[in-house]
């Protein structure tokens, strides 16, 4: 008896000794130290054995099981988990299968970068309005000083609903909306969408634009230039080299396009840049002085600024995106890489 | 505006100026270059030739064969022209080039005879249209060089992109004029000054519309010859893209790039009494035709340059063919005019016409400048044209402004600009380009506009120049010193913002579809005429029919995007959009916008989830309500269900939709008030859009929901105590709704009851035909004490009886 203890003893322990895979464990178990293991096997017999050396027998046995049940413990928690008890050979976890997570959708890049604009603005205090894309005429072009039969007009391929009610052609009208019924000091962004008549390769009939002025005592162009100035570094992420230039808008003057260093080339030129190593990506200006009579604020006491831009030629610039028709074709192989 | 660096040098030594630095300065003026060319570069292979000797072609009269000297060699070349003649300098295309319209020239036989090239016509080398012999060169052009080199065709382009403000640089002076000044060197014109004609009694000029005519002028050359022009001039005009006519037509067209002042030569043997009359049509005056050959028809605002009997020009835009200049002409009546803007703007769009010349008019012409360039062109006609100019003129002068002068304040112009600045530098910057200053006070100057520049009127268009002509990259980068207001975000924005970001968390895409649609969808859609959806904000001057009507459903544009993606085999598509529709509120009114968010689902539910462990399934009516029940709880509105105002309700007798299926169909209510509804759309309508495969949606109204109040963020103590679950089977009639079940149960508002759910739902071959099993999951649970079997045996005998006698229901044994 005590010999047989002994050889279950060794042969158990070399047994464990060979397992080298999780899935043997469980037959080890069941083999020795399951109900009708083993170990079971000798216990039961113990009661054939003389009262005097059952004691002595049975202690031994208990040892030799407890031993083998803490060295088979313990190569179960080498070899990791344990199968769960009733499932049979439980497969090993193949580990190149892929996670497992529901697919999650994207949000258009129009509505990314449009956000991503809205809260550098934010962040600078600028509170959002959102106004009518269906304006009337007077707040479109009258209010921003641009009367019937001005050559801007030519800048703004207009589609009508009736004779004094247009689609806005920019953001601008919000200006001129927000001025009329509130004082300064104000700091406003206008998000929203656009329309123009005019279709081809660089232009759909809408787009997006933001709109954003600051109107208070003693603002100056060289404000302006701070302000645009941490929005470009923002936006694109680098300490990139900008440049304002004179240009022309009815509404501000002076005014000023904003170009950024080619981001495609970094200004050595190319296609994209025109080979000019500048990048065109805002209008901007003083507030002109019409445009604040017209709201009733004098010009002698008030300054501002104003700028505006297109959200889509942003997004074409930070993500590289080379065709304007994509964005309204909504083709999931676009929408999903941003 | 177009010009070559070559011609620029005419006015302003441009001596050790790259272009590209050229570009730049012009750029930073605000004058923004577009594109920098180098000019006939395809003509970069073409040499000029000697024609050594000629004699008839053996085998055909009208060919030539002919010896021409290139360089050191001595060639063979057939010949067709009838100018072809020993002496004559000429151009060569010698075998490998390819001419401007691409004809590749090789080396041929011409009736059995080699030629080694060919000698070039201006059109085939795509100077001008003249196709009558070949090239005849100023016989002191050297033979054996480069055709472009011998004529001084190599050039440089400019392009500039003018803002509408600055009229003044539709001329190569004008552009001259900014150069000299950034650059510091002096400009020089051809004419700087011109004397008062006396009036001369050879014709006579009738303005009837002075308002819409500031200024006339007139002048006559007699005995002139009409021919080609010189190449210097013609070389002017091709660099710039304008084709070379004759001498006349050449000189205005050479004289209005110069000045940026129109002109026009009529013959004057043509006009009828010697009389001009600037007036409006005359009824029967309805149709007329331009230079162009084409029938225009007059309206009686149109404003006309007249003889003594019918208009002979479209004022301020393009000349007629009655009055036309042509071989035969011998007297000019050259018109320098200034038109009102405005009036030649209307005219020009009524017309669909637009001319250099209507250009120019419709920006601004200084009414100042008219005689400069009159004087000019006056000049040029005696010069080439070989004319005589009349002693004196006509001068009608309506429009003269008094002399413009403004104040400008030194310490407004820096506060504007944050910049110091002081009366030296500003005067410095404005003289440089031809304003005049004078110091006024200490804060104060008088600036004097030059009356080309007809944009400035007031003291900011003066700021704007100070800020152009110091450099807008002089001025620092300051921040603005503002008070800390906090900016408010309105409720839409945040709804709509958090709205995105649920949706694309359960796997949907963002669209955004144009605001203009199709009426046609709607028809699709099978809409009845007097669906209000059917009132349309219509666009007057749409861009097609596709996009002829502002939307009044987010949905069309949808299931665009879902036929789009199946073609491109997408097999899941789960898209939503948030955005306006527009209804009509009377004529010149603005319509209504209201937000709308919709949704549309068609094909795979997993998508691009790993298929290994997500098996390919179809969406359902229930994946749609899902999103909406995610939206809704998110949201944190005030709940949904049978015992929360927000609910979902099958559609009332009478809620009909042509599109959707009537028995997929659910709508969202807030008590009594729909507020959106989900659906199935029917294959019908599905197979309108070209789509083959079923396609759900959801369509809320945003507007509504941004009204919703929603529940507050409130601790409930955690459960002390255990719950108990129970499930029920009951076994009831098949059309008894699974959810009606379980909101009976919690109506019966019992306190121990926590939850109710539903598990399964079964219909099948072990339970009887016309019945269905609904498992529900019953969740109980006491804030006093642990439940006891027997408490929750009361309570659960109680629902068990209550759903049995309501639904004629069994409990499902087993």
């Amino acid at each position: 008896m005590e010999q047989e203890l002994l050889s279950l003893q060794a042969e158990a322990r070399k047994n464990l000794d060979q397992i080298a895979e999780q899935g043997q464990l469980e037959d080890f178990r069941i083999r020795y130290l399951g109900r009708k293991g083993q170990f079971s096997v000798i216990m039961r017999e113990l009661g054939a054995v003389s009262p005097e050396e059952r004691p002595r027998l049975g202690q031994l046995a208990n040892t030799i099981k407890a031993e083998i049940e803490k060295v088979f413990a313990e190569k179960k928690a080498v070899l990791g988990s344990s199968p769960q008890s009733g499932t049979k050979g439980a497969a090993l976890i193949d580990l190149s299968l892929p996670g497992r997570y529901p697919e999650r959708g994207r949000l258009h890049p129009v509505t990314q970068i449009m956000n991503e604009v809205c809260s550098i603005f934010e962040a600078l205090g600028f509170s959002v309005a959102e106004g009518p894309d269906v304006e009337h005429d007077h707040y479109n072009f009258e209010a921003l000083n641009i009367p019937a039969h001005h050559p801007a007009r030519d800048m703004h391929d207009t589609f009508y609903v009736s004779d004094s009610i247009l689609l806005r052609t920019h953001t601008s009208p919000m200006q001129a909306r927000i001025m009329e019924s509130q004082q300064p000091p104000l700091r406003v962004i206008a998000p929203g969408k656009v329309y123009r008549c005019d279709s081809d390769i660089t232009h759909t009939p809408m787009f997006h634009q933001v709109e954003g002025f600051l109107v208070d005592t003693k603002v100056s162009f060289a404000d302006l230039k701070g302000i645009l100035t941490v929005f470009t570094q923002k936006m694109f992420d680098k300490d990139l080299d900008l440049r304002f230039r004179p240009s022309f808008f009815p509404f501000t003057e002076p005014s000023a396009e904003v170009d950024i260093a080619c981001v495609i080339c970094g200004g050595s030129g190319c296609r994209v840049c025109k080979q000019t190593g500048w990048l065109e990506i805002l209008g901007a200006g003083m507030i002109d002085p019409e445009v604040f009579k017209m709201v009733g604020y004098d010009p002698e006491i008030y300054s501002g600024f104003a700028f505006g831009l297109g959200i889509e030629r942003i997004a074409m610039l930070k993500y590289g995106i080379n065709d304007i028709r994509l964005y309204y074709e909504n083709d999931l192989r676009f929408l999903s890489q941003f | 505006m177009k010009f070559t660096i070559d011609w620029l040098n005419e006015y302003v030594d441009t001596e050790g100026v790259t272009s590209a630095e050229l570009a730049d300065h012009l750029t930073m003026l605000g004058l923004e270059v577009d594109a920098v060319t180098e000019i006939f570069q395809d003509l970069a292979p073409i040499k000029t030739a000697l024609v050594v000797s000629v004699e008839r072609h053996p085998d055909a009269d009208s060919l030539s064969l002919c010896q021409v000297a290139v360089g050191a060699e001595t060639l063979q070349i057939v010949c067709g022209a009838p100018n072809v003649r020993a002496g004559l300098v000429t151009a060569i295309a010698l075998p490998g080039t390819t001419l401007p319209g691409g004809i590749k020239i090789k080396k041929s036989k011409v009736r059995g005879i080699e030629s080694f090239g060919m000698l070039c016509s201006e059109r085939e080398l795509g100077l001008s249209t003249r196709h009558s012999g070949i090239m005849e060169l100023p016989a002191d052009i050297p033979q054996g060089q480069s055709f472009i080199e011998a004529l001084g065709l190599n050039d440089t382009l400019v392009e500039v992109d003018l803002t509408p403000n600055r009229p003044d640089c539709a001329s190569v002076i004008g552009i001259a004029r900014e150069v000299a000044g950034v650059i510091g060197r002096p400009l020089i014109l051809p004419v700087e000054s011109v004397e008062a004609q006396p009036s001369t009694a050879a014709f006579s000029v009738e303005i009837e519309s002075s308002e819409l005519c500031p200024r006339y002028g007139a002048r006559l050359v007699t005995g002139v010859t009409i021919g080609p022009s010189p190449w210097w001039l013609r070389k002017r005009l091709l660099s710039i893209g304008l084709r070379p006519i004759n001498n006349v037509v050449d000189i205005t067209n050479l004289v209005m790039m110069e000045y940026g002042q129109p002109l026009h030569a009529f013959d004057f043997h043509k006009l009828a009494d010697k009389k001009i009359v600037v007036r409006h049509p005359r009824k029967n005056e309805t149709d007329f035709t331009t230079l162009d050959g084409v029938v225009r028809k007059l309206d009686p605002d149109m404003l006309m340059i007249c003889d003594g009997e019918q208009p002979v020009a479209v004022a301020g835009i393009m000349g007629g063919m009655n009055s036309e200049v042509s071989d035969s002409t011998t007297t000019i009546l050259l018109e320098s005019a200034c038109f009102n803007s405005i009036s030649i703007r209307k005219t020009a769009r009524k017309l669909n016409l637009s001319s250099e010349a209507s250009y120019r008019f419709e920006r601004g012409v200084d009414p100042g400048g008219c005689l400069l360039a009159m004087e000019r062109a006056v000049m040029l006609l005696c010069d080439i044209a070989g004319g005589t100019a009349e002693l004196g003129g006509v001068d009608k002068y309506y429009g003269q402004k008094p002399f413009n002068t403004l104040t400008l304040r030194i310490k407004r112009t820096s506060d504007l600009l944050g910049i110091p600045l002081d009366y030296e530098i500003i005067e410095k910057a404005l003289t440089s380009i031809g304003f005049r200053c004078k110091q006024k006070d200490a804060d104060s100057l008088w600036v004097g506009a030059p009356s080309f520049r007809v944009d400035i009127e007031r003291e900011v268009d003066l700021v704007e120049e100070v800020a152009r002509l110091i450099g807008y990259n002089t001025i620092p980068t300051t921040l603005p010193t503002v008070q800390l207001r906090y900016p408010e975000r309105d409720t839409s924005r945040t709804i709509r913002a958090e709205i995105g970001t649920l949706l694309t968390g359960i796997g949907y895409f963002e669209a955004i579809n144009y605001s203009f649609s199709a009426e046609k969808h709607l028809q699709w859609l099978g809409l009845a005429e007097d669906d209000p959806r059917c009132r349309f904000v219509r666009l007057i001057n749409p861009l097609n029919e596709e996009q002829s009507v502002m939307r009044t459903m987010l949905l069309p544009g949808l299931l665009e995007n879902v036929q789009r993606n199946i073609n491109f085999q997408k097999g899941a598509i789960k898209l939503f959009e948030i955005g306006k529709v527009f209804t009509p509120t009377g004529d010149n009114e603005q319509p209504l916008e209201k937000t709308r968010c919709a949704g549309v689902l068609s094909g795979n539910r997993f998508g691009e989830s790993s298929h290994y462990h997500f098996k390919e399934q179809d969406v359902d009516i229930l994946d749609a309500k899902g999103a909406v029940e995610c939206l809704l709880h998110e949201l944190r509105f005030l709940g949904v269900g049978v015992l929360a105002p927000l609910s979902f309700a099958l559609p009332e007798q009478g809620r009909m939709e042509s599109f959707t299926d009537p028995l997929q169909f659910l709508v969202i209510k807030d008590g009594e008030h729909e507020v959106g509804y989900l659906a199935r759309i029917i294959p019908g309508v599905l197979r309108k859009f070209g789509i083959k495969q079923d396609v759900f949606f959801f369509d809320l109204d945003l507007d509504a929901l941004c009204q919703l109040r929603s529940v507050a963020k409130n601790f409930t103590s955690l459960p002390v105590f255990p719950a108990v679950n129970r499930d029920i089977a009951m076994l009831v009639p098949e059309h008894v709704a699974a959810g009606a079940l379980v909101d009976a149960v919690l109506q019966t508002r019992e306190p121990l009851i926590e939850q109710c759910e539903i598990f399964d739902v079964y219909q099948g071959s072990k339970i009887q035909q016309g019945y269905k099993s609904v498992a529900l999951s019953v969740t109980y649970r006491s804030a006093q004490k642990t439940l006891t079997e027997k408490n929750v045996e009361k309570v659960h005998v109680k629902i068990v009886n209550m759903l049995g006698s309501k639904f004629e229901g069994t409990l499902r044994e087993g």
